[in-house]
């Protein structure tokens, strides 16, 4: 829906006269006269203001009681005060009030030298306490979950954790209990506040209340350094800060991006930092010996990695993985190709896609940004489990619901966490994602074609799939927003999940996604689209760097002519002798990719696996006969692409450990020893040509992309996109698919909880998914399976509330 | 009810048949011309009923004396939800005039509130009762269920094509929730918290829709209004305060009771004409003229005419028209002690000065009670009252403040006379030593370590970690 | 009410303040269905009052309260069962039910004696009332002695509310027998029941009043 364009106003502040958009809060508006009015409470991201600390008064004219600034809305000629003596004495006041009953510990508090309530304290209190009362005090730190510690001392009731539990992540697990001066946060009967994202409210709490476990007395505020990241832990790329002392990060920060993360992070890319600075890392080269895999010089490596690569020459199969930069896929697919002549190599999890299909899908005109999610009349969740897959959609599209009035449809195989905030929820058989597609567009197209058949080949209800497309068409029987002007200017966006474009019907799912976005007119209707949430956190990035088997950088034609091999095929091939050798750049198959079964015999069969990789994961452990130790992403240098088409820059924050190098570097060294000549020097070097390579992105610098990001959808190069040599959607009719035990099998995907970062991260072990006792081993990788429940301790990433 | 005017010959309207045996039953009350007031709004436009309400300068009887009909009409109009809320949840210390309404007469309530709701287009109504008033909730419910029987609750009233749903809400003893915006938010199942403003409820109340908020006596008031009309009502009383009022007379009188007054007479009359003044031999020391929340009036201000604007101009008010007489053989440390901890116990918790405001004023009461304050505390403690006053998110914090800081300013001497007193008694010299005694005082403190070694394992008693009177301070 | 007021006396600390999370729990999610169990008679009636409001929520007022009367006080379990029922989190409703004098988060004795404490009825002797009660109902775990901020029945001053009826005014004396009452089950110090009280005395005002609205104006 419009997005509001307020008009431009002006104010006078404290005799300053100041322009500012119509309506926008005094304590925003007044910075932009660099006047600061302080505040606890007030956080935008939490939703309304509540004017509850009082911090914020400030005098008005024509209004005879002091008021709050984070509730008035600034109003043209409004005239402001916030230094006069009205206003300091009741600032001082507050501060003491507020600091009757806090303990000024601040020598042994985390928080202190960065705390809100020391800086406002030392800015506008009054300087003494009149107080002489004992003050209360209690048992601390107390354990609020295992990863958060409560100080009941310092609190001072800001209600922003609470806020963020009740409002923002919507689990109603952190409440406040008793009623005034007794107020206190907690949870229901001493239950720990375990949910996706409880660590936001530590870096919400504005005193040293809530204190991460982790960080606890790791640091000073002057022991460290914040340096400007972003997680590649899933494909949400939350934008970060990590938070260095001595080359190794002691904590993570979110740094907010309105148009990619909108200031959350969930747990996962919060504490996985643990992950980098852990004994299970690998930090050296490792070669195979005698069976066990030992650590041996890069030399050694990279020319034993070369002499097996080269044996194999053009039968060696290379498969990216998520975390790769778009770089180091570009660099590994010119190796493959220009060194070794191999044409098989693959991002994706397998399933053929035809090339004008992932051109058709990628059209920029067709691509919705993330915040679309949000101000979208109505968006489709298909075949994705946000909280699973990206969590940091899910508070996106919770913040629609509640702030925006979107209409949220979700389509999945299994019951969803969104399920209360969606307007409509359906199920399909698992698997059938593909299937379910074909039925929703030809009931959106509403000709002659048998959306009975097509819904019940999915085991979807009929009914309910006329009823979505009713609702995403805005027709009667979806009253909501925007539901009485119907197709025309009805922005909808189709959040849809990989597993779609997986498995034997990858192909008719594409089409049905492409018929779907035809119908709703989605190409041609500024915030509408499709967004894709990739298997890969960098799935989108490796293949516009051309890491596909069928496409070069830039989705150009393969250049080695015919088409190469997926990696669905790439195991076939291995476990058949066609092909020799595989390089796995910070993959593993046995987890990572479907049909563990036949990855196993694969894997067995290579005569030379070379891995690139950060833990010794089963695969890598027991088949990979050289290791070239991987870097956590704070220590890569390149780009990613976000699901929306942002690119964003890794730079490093920490300094590599052990003898870890640069992944870039890594390939080139080892192109050179197969007798090519990448030309990279650096990682800059790498970028730039990567930029040259993608037509599409041409003329884009580092710099450029900067620290908040580049869509290149956005830039003029972005007419350079190819387009489909035929349209994919003449002449196809709906295809009558059946689910078939592949798609079932490619259709599960690892929760983003399933990870080694996660495993090997101490504070979030207990958040590894593990099968319970006695419950029955499930088979291969249909594990993780998108539920992300059935943590050691039934971690709760379902959290959210029913609504009526 | 001819019959009850000709015996009391007074201006009663709310009361006049209000001891009649069996008047809380639809029978009874329909007999004494019950709902005719309904059906004669109902052949009215809404318009022409609003402007009713409006010509009656009705002014909201739960304390603020917000102008009703204006409030009604600053509704939205057109279909939408709106929501009309009785506010039951009479909880302002000293004021019972809505629970003997609601015993006595339920169905004048309900016909006020079914006549509103017309004028103000609401098809969804509820009563939101404190839940102390078990009785009256019972009595509500029955006249409730003889209501919908008879037609007067629920689709097309009488035939005229208005709906209107009526839910008795109980609440769960929460003061706070007598605050309207607070008590939307209990309405709406969450704790009691008061709310922002603005949005004011008129326009975001209820599920975020327009809400009309009255308090029992005002919703109670309209079928008197609509029976005698607007501008006849008008004539009653003075001009800024029309019409007759309940008030609530208690603590030290001899007949302690609810009185329906015609507004602008003079609060002697009530104290000691109605109430029978304070007991033999004693005098008024000094007397809340609407709650505990309202600053306190002494003896020579018991001339000034019981209304809004009159009371007002006396730096009190009105308020919920409760009237708290105390004498002079009670201290007024007491007085403010009880008052104090009374807002503390229920402030919400929600914004700081009053959370904390009134919790550091209670200490500091207890101070002075215990021999332990200095003269500068008075001081402190009339600066922490002005500091509440208008800062708070909503009125709770000033009510506190604004009776404490009356009684600061008007018993003075009493409070140093006690504070002196007091620490003779306790053996802490009198003032010349309190500058001595305050160093001592501030010295005082504990650091954070060692107090967690104090702590131990937590199992002490209540009370322990804060240590016994007298364990942390010397010169005891 | 001259008491001594101890000087550390705030009544600040809360049991709650020095708990923290046991780890080896589970969160706190919206119970299961298929694990919690629910009296029926308690599952109608949280039922019905969700159906009288037009969000489900609302109705955690009076579901609370139908639990506390099944269970006695708001006990986990309660709470859980309301959670069950109304579908939100047992964590919501323990922060409502917390916020609430009339809800009980701790175990009771099940007759509940408000004795209100609050200014008129203590400028009437209730801080003796009180005590008297306190002291008779010692160690009687059938009785919850509470004392109250104003029930709002100050023409009774000083009262005590005994299992929600009024009864007033008291007098440290009449103690012994209003216990004695409750524990047989008999209606509590029937002549003293504010339900019997007449509104005021007709006599107590003179002035002449123009118009009636009986007479439909003046």
């Amino acid at each position: 829906m419009p997005r509001a364009e307020p008009r431009t106003i002006t104010f006078t502040i404290d005799g300053r006269e100041v322009r500012t958009a119509e309506n926008t809060m005094l304590v925003d508006a007044a910075k932009h006269g660099d006047v600061e009015i302080p505040v606890f409470c007030y956080e935008p991201k939490l939703g309304h203001p509540v004017g509850a600390c009082r911090m914020c008064l400030v005098e008005i004219e024509g209004i005879p009681k002091l008021q709050t600034g984070c509730s008035t809305p600034v109003k043209d000629g409004m005239v402001v005060y916030t230094q006069s003596e009205r206003v300091k004495v009741a600032q001082q006041s507050v501060v003491e009030f507020l600091l009757i009953n806090h303990p000024l510990d601040c020598p042994v508090c985390d928080k202190g030298g960065e705390c809100p309530l020391q800086d406002i304290t030392f800015g506008w209190g009054g300087g003494i306490s009149r107080f002489i009362e004992p003050k209360r005090h209690f048992v601390k730190p107390l354990e609020l979950s295992p990863l958060i510690a409560i100080d009941r001392e310092r609190c001072i009731l800001c209600y922003r954790c609470v806020r963020f539990s009740q409002e923002v992540a919507e689990d109603y697990q952190l409440v406040l209990l008793e009623r005034g001066a007794h107020s206190y946060v907690s949870t229901f009967d001493g239950h720990p506040y375990v949910a996706p994202f409880s660590g936001n409210i530590v870096e919400l709490c504005p005193v040293g209340a809530l204190t991460s476990r982790p960080y606890r007395f790791r640091a000073r505020p002057w022991d460290i350094e914040g340096a400007g990241s972003l997680c590649t832990l899933c494909p949400a790329q939350c934008n970060v800060t990590v938070t260095v002392r001595e080359e190794r990060a002691l904590r993570i920060l979110a740094r907010d991006h309105a148009e990619v993360d909108d200031g959350w992070l969930c747990d996962k890319g919060r504490f996985a930092y643990q992950s980098f600075h852990v004994d299970e890392r690998i930090t050296e080269p490792l070669l195979r010996d005698g069976g066990v895999l030992r650590p041996v010089t890069w030399e050694r490596a990279l020319s034993e990695a070369a002499a097996g690569l080269a044996r194999a020459g053009a039968h060696t199969g290379a498969i990216v993985g998520g975390q790769s930069t778009s770089e180091e896929g570009f660099l590994l697919a010119r190796t493959m190709r220009e060194a070794l002549g191999s044409r098989h190599l693959d991002s994706r999890r397998g399933g053929e896609l035809d090339l004008d299909l992932h051109r058709a899908l990628g059209a920029p005109a067709l691509q919705a940004r993330t915040s679309d999610l949000e101000f979208a009349h109505a968006v489709l969740v298909i075949a994705t489990e946000p909280v699973d897959d990206a969590p940091i959609f899910d508070l996106r599209l919770r913040k629609g619901v509640r702030r925006h009035g979107m209409q949220l449809a979700v389509a999945s195989p299994r019951p969803s966490a969104l399920d209360a905030s969606a307007a409509l929820s359906l199920r399909f058989t698992p698997g059938a994602a593909a299937a379910f597609a074909v039925a929703l567009g030809a009931a959106l197209e509403g000709g002659d074609a048998d959306v009975d058949g097509l819904a019940r080949a999915a085991g979807a209800q009929p009914d309910a799939v006329r009823e979505l497309a009713a609702l995403l068409l805005g027709r009667a029987g979806a009253a909501g927003p925007g539901a009485e002007g119907s197709r025309p200017e009805r922005e909808v966006v189709v959040l849809f999940g990989e597993r779609i474009l997986t498995g034997a019907n990858a192909q008719p799912g594409a089409r049905a996604l492409l018929r779907i976005a035809d119908v709703l007119g989605l190409a041609d209707i500024d915030g509408a689209g499709l967004l894709e949430v990739p298997a890969a956190a960098n799935g989108r990035g490796l293949r516009e760097a051309g890491v596909l088997p069928n496409a070069g950088a830039g989705l150009a034609a393969p250049p080695t002519g015919d088409a190469g091999l997926d990696s669905h095929a790439i195991a076939g091939a291995l476990a058949g002798g066609e092909l020799n050798a595989l390089y796995l750049h910070q993959c593993d198959p046995l987890r990572d990719l479907p049909d563990r079964g036949l990855w196993e015999r694969a894997l067995a069969a290579a005569g030379t696996v070379v891995a690139h990789a950060a833990f010794l994961t089963e695969g890598i452990s027991e088949h990979a006969d050289v290791v070239f130790p991987a870097e956590a992403y704070a220590e890569k240098e390149g780009t990613v692409v976000h699901p929306d088409g942002r690119l964003q820059r890794l730079r490093p924050a920490i300094a590599h450990p052990g003898s870890v190098r640069g992944g870039w570097q890594v390939i080139a060294e080892l192109a050179l020893r197969l007798g090519l000549d990448l030309e990279v020097l650096s990682g800059a070097m790498a970028s730039a040509q990567l930029f040259e390579a993608v037509p599409f992105y041409a003329g884009l610098t580092l710099e450029e992309i900067g620290g908040r990001g580049v869509r290149w959808q956005e830039r003029a190069a972005a007419g350079a996109f190819p387009q489909p040599a035929t349209d994919p959607l003449h002449g196809a009719a709906p295809e009558l698919l059946a689910p078939t035990s592949e798609d079932l099998e490619f259709g599960a995907f690892r929760s983003v909880w399933d990870a080694p970062e996660v495993e090997f991260s101490p504070a979030l072990e207990f958040l590894f998914p593990r099968s319970k006792p006695g419950a029955p081993a499930s088979s291969g990788n249909g594990n993780g399976n998108g539920s992300g429940s059935g943590g050691r301790r039934g971690h709760a990433v379902h959290a959210g509330e029913e609504r009526a | 009810m001819a019959a009850a005017a000709e015996v009391t010959g007074r201006p009663i309207l709310l009361f006049a048949d209000i001891d009649e045996p069996g008047l809380r039953t639809l029978e009874v009350y329909a007999r004494r011309g019950g709902y005719e007031s309904l059906r004669k709004a109902l052949a009215m436009t809404p318009e022409q009923v609003l402007s009713q309400l409006e010509a009656s300068g009705l002014r909201g009887r739960g304390g603020a004396g917000f102008a009703m009909g204006k409030k009604v009409s600053f509704l939205p109009k057109g279909a939408m939800d709106k929501y009309l809320v009785c506010n039951a949840d009479e909880s302002e210390p000293g004021t019972f005039k809505d629970r003997e309404l609601m015993q006595k007469t339920p169905h004048t309530l309900i016909e006020g509130i079914v006549i509103a709701s017309y004028a103000a287009g609401v098809n969804r109504s509820f009563i939101y009762i404190r839940g102390e008033y078990a009785l009256q909730a019972a009595m509500l419910d029955e006249a409730l269920a003889e209501a919908r029987a008879a037609g007067y609750i629920g689709e097309d009233i009488l035939g005229s094509g208005h709906s209107l749903s009526l839910v008795l809400h109980r609440g769960a003893g929460a003061y706070i929730c007598g605050e309207e915006t607070g008590l939307l938010d209990s309405l709406e199942g969450k704790r009691g918290n008061p709310r922002l403003k603005p949005p004011f409820p008129a326009n975001q109340g209820l599920y975020q829709g327009p809400t009309l908020i009255n308090n029992v006596e005002t919703l109670a008031t309209v079928p008197a209004i609509v029976a005698i009309g607007g501008e006849q009502y008008a004539k009653l009383g003075v001009e800024t305060s029309t019409g007759t009022k309940l008030v609530s007379v208690s603590g030290h009188v001899k007949r302690p009771g609810n009185y329906e007054i015609e507004l602008g007479i003079p609060s002697r009359e009530i104290i000691y004409g109605l109430a029978g003044g304070p007991p033999q031999g004693r005098e008024v020391k000094c007397w809340f003229p609407g709650g505990s929340s309202s600053p306190v009036l002494t003896a020579a201000d018991l001339d000034i005419p019981y209304d809004f604007d009159s009371l007002a101009k006396a730096r009190s008010m009105l308020g919920s028209g409760a009237i708290i007489v105390v004498d002079d053989s009670t201290p007024i440390l007491d007085v403010a002690l009880k008052v104090a901890k009374f807002y503390r116990h229920e402030s919400c918790g929600k914004c700081t000065p009053c959370r904390e405001g009134t919790n550091w004023t209670v200490k500091m009461l207890e101070r002075i009670a215990s021999g332990e304050a200095t003269p500068m505390d008075l001081e402190i403690m009339a600066s922490v009252q002005e500091h509440i006053i208008g800062n708070c998110l909503c009125v709770l914090g000033d009510a506190m403040a604004m009776p404490i800081g009356s009684m600061i300013a008007k018993f003075r001497e009493e409070f140093e006379a006690h504070i002196e007193s007091a620490r003779l008694a306790r053996g802490l010299g009198g003032a010349a030593g309190s500058d001595a005694a305050l160093a001592a005082q501030g010295a005082f403190s504990e650091h954070p370590e060692t107090q967690l070694a104090h702590r131990g394992t937590g199992d002490q008693a209540p009370g322990a970690h804060e240590g016994a009177p007298g364990t942390h301070r010397g010169g005891a | 009410m001259t008491q001594q007021v101890r000087r550390f006396e705030h009544g600040s600390r809360v049991p709650g303040w020095d708990r923290a999370a046991d780890l080896e729990k589970d969160p706190a999610l919206v119970p299961d269905p298929d694990s919690t169990l629910v009296p029926a008679a308690l599952r109608e009636e949280i039922e019905a009052h969700m159906a009288d409001y037009p969000e489900r929520r609302s109705a955690a007022l009076p579901a609370l309260a139908a639990a506390q009367r099944v269970h006695g006080w708001c006990s986990p379990e309660a709470i859980e069962q309301v959670a069950c029922v109304m579908r939100v989190t047992p964590g919501y409703l323990e922060s409502v039910a917390s916020f609430y004098d009339m809800l009980e988060t701790t175990p009771v004795g099940r007759h509940s004696v408000y004795v209100c404490t609050n200014i008129s009825c203590s400028l009437c002797g209730a801080d003796e009332l009180y005590a008297a009660v306190q002291e008779a109902a010692a160690g009687d775990a059938d009785f919850n002695v509470r004392a109250f901020e104003c029930l709002g029945a100050c023409d009774i001053a000083p009262m005590a509310s005994v299992d929600g009826v009024y009864v007033g005014p008291l007098t440290p004396a009449d103690v012994p027998e209003l216990l004695d009452d409750v524990r047989a089950g008999r209606s509590v110090l029937p002549e003293k029941q504010l339900a019997r009280r007449l509104v005021a005395d007709p006599r107590a005002n003179t002035r002449e009043f123009p118009s009636h609205p009986a007479e439909g104006g003046a």
